[in-house]
């Protein structure tokens, strides 16, 4: 069964598009990582998800449930941490908790579920005493209640500190086995390759690539990267390079650098092309792209 | 239907706020100093029906205040703040979060007049009133439906506002409109028209009903017909008691109503 099946799903806010014809499917069982720069709109596809906002064109259903004309069926299976929140005036952690609890008809323990995510000895104080990662933690505790199929959390390490966030992927990693769906948002990447088991690149509203890790790796030329040192950059030589079949993209870093990603076949070819150029390869190394390397090759200003 | 968990915790948090304490607590006192004063006061016979009439200035004054006051805030502040949104990850719909808010803060201000009024009962029943049960059972009745009105434009307001300062902004107007200038405006009106020469002495019916739909003067008018012994409303049909109860009704339903409409589809982030 698919967890979340977007179809088309688009959002404009005047003339300004926040979400442009968004398709996705993410399947029961997976961690999805939903990754973009700030303002991609992530956080907007998010909210159509739970209402918050009304898609300009398209649909979105969580498990079969339309998620704007059956809001709350869409929503009853699932564990939310939200962008944007902030949490009850008045009311202690413990009574959040409780307070889940009872819209959910669960029957967990409030201490628990606070032991878990690390701030029992902060049950009853009044929640808006929290600090932001504190708050944080509050909140993925509302999202735990209930055992939910699926959990939708919006750039959930936001306020933790690194401890807090490897705190944070453990317990995704047990919700996760449990057998819970996981979709979660961020511009860390860190966090994103250390879960997920694929990855959704959002840009200016566009999903612009849906793979696993590995398959990006594979669809960013084999995952090279080559790192040329030269004895001087003549006018041209990085165009030509781009010239060459089975380049993607060339960069000239300083005066006698030249990073170059391509298919591990081209590898020689750049290397003849320098030559023939006239330029001098000092030094040659090849590096295996990381996923900041694709994120900024996805997201960046284009080449 | 997940209402019931939202309106008990909201009941819960807002009966602890002092701002709640203070607004009941003058709207308590307001009806029991009426029931007090009237049986010393008023011109005999003293009875609790008669009482409606004595009570009704108290009343339109106060209870537009303390229901406005009581409900501005109820959804709007949780949307400036966000916390609306942890209500709305949850298995709510938006209509159970206004249903939850509005049975809360209705039933609050309605708990308050309807234990203050039994008080002030009692104060004109003992020792020298007579109890006229049946129509002080009914102006008990009205005066609910005066404060779901005035409880439910508050919430209107809070569900058609984006932002604290606009629902307060609103609101207020609301309530300088009807309860302080309605009246002066009126009487401007009708001094106008007769010094014109367009109307000679009260204003024609169809414009009295006009003016009259301000939830005050209908509160008053069905008071008058419904609950007064030997009074009937003068007129034409259409500004007698059924009207004024109807109309009653359309002010308790029809802002709310809309308000949530508008509530409803509008984006929250």
């Amino acid at each position: 069964m698919v967890a979340i099946d977007a179809d088309a799903v688009s959002k404009r806010y005047g003339t300004e598009t926040a979400l442009d014809r968004v398709d996705l499917d993410v399947e029961e069982g997976e961690t999805f990582g939903f990754l973009g720069p700030n303002g991609a709109g992530k956080s907007t596809f998010i909210n159509v998800l739970l209402d918050f906002v009304t898609p300009s064109q398209g649909t979105v259903e969580i498990f079969g449930h339309d998620c704007q004309r059956e809001g709350v069926a869409a929503r009853d299976r699932i564990g939310v941490l939200p962008e944007g929140y902030s949490v009850f005036d008045r009311l202690t952690g413990r009574q959040h908790i409780e307070y889940a609890i009872r819209s959910k008809d669960a029957d967990d323990d409030p201490i628990d579920v606070l032991d878990r995510v690390g701030i029992r000895e902060a049950a009853d104080r009044k929640a808006t005493g929290y600090s932001k990662g504190m708050a944080q933690r509050l909140v993925l505790g509302m999202a735990l209640v209930g055992d939910p199929d699926l959990l939708v959390l919006d750039e959930p390490s936001t306020g933790l500190d690194p401890n807090g966030a490897a705190e944070m992927r453990q317990i995704l990693r047990e919700e996760n086995e449990r057998g819970a769906t996981i979709f979660f948002s961020s511009h860390i990447l860190e966090q994103v390759e250390a879960v997920c088991d694929r990855v959704g690149i959002l840009q200016n509203g566009e999903l612009v690539a849906v793979d696993t890790i590995e398959g990006l790796r594979q669809s960013m030329g084999g995952g090279t990267k080559l790192v040329i040192t030269v004895d001087g950059l003549q006018n041209g030589t990085v165009e030509r390079i781009r010239g060459v079949e089975g380049v993607e993209t060339a960069v000239a870093d300083e005066d006698s650098t030249i990073e170059v990603t391509c298919t591990n076949d081209a590898k020689m070819d750049v290397v003849v092309e320098l030559h023939g150029a006239g330029v001098d390869v000092v030094n040659f190394r090849t590096e295996e792209a990381s996923l900041e390397d694709m994120f900024i090759e996805y997201t960046g200003p284009r080449r | 239907m997940t209402w019931e968990v939202i309106a008990r915790q909201d009941w819960s948090v807002t009966v602890e706020t002092r701002s709640a304490k203070v607004l009941l607590g003058v709207l308590v006192s307001v009806v029991l100093l009426a029931g007090y004063i009237y049986p010393v006061a008023a011109p005999e016979p003293i009875t609790t029906a008669r009482f409606s009439s004595f009570a009704m200035g108290g009343l339109t004054m106060i209870v537009p205040f303390v229901g406005m006051l009581l409900s501005y805030g109820a959804v709007v502040d949780e949307r400036e703040s966000g916390s609306i949104l942890l209500s709305l990850s949850l298995p709510h719909s938006r209509r159970d979060v206004v249903i939850g808010k509005y049975l809360s803060r209705t039933g609050l201000v309605t708990a308050a007049t309807v234990g203050s009024m039994l008080g002030a009962g009692a104060l004109v029943v003992y020792p020298f009133g007579e109890l006229v049960l049946g129509r002080f059972l009914v102006f008990l009745g009205l005066t609910v439906l005066f404060v779901v009105v005035w409880s439910g434009l508050g919430l209107a307001v809070s569900l058609a506002a984006a932002t604290r300062r606009r629902a307060l902004v609103l609101g207020f107007g609301l309530v300088f409109l009807f309860v302080i200038v309605w009246e002066a405006v009126v009487d401007a009106l009708t001094l106008g028209l007769n010094a014109a020469g367009l109307v000679d002495g009260e204003l024609p019916g169809a414009v009295q009903f006009l003016v009259g739909l301000e939830p005050s003067l209908v509160f008053e008018r069905a008071t008058t017909g419904f609950v007064l012994p030997g009074e009937s409303v003068a007129g034409p049909w259409y500004l007698g008691e059924w009207v004024a109860l109807l109309v009653l009704v359309c002010w308790a339903v029809g802002p709310l109503g809309l308000a949530f409409l508008r509530f409803d589809g509008s984006d929250l982030s």
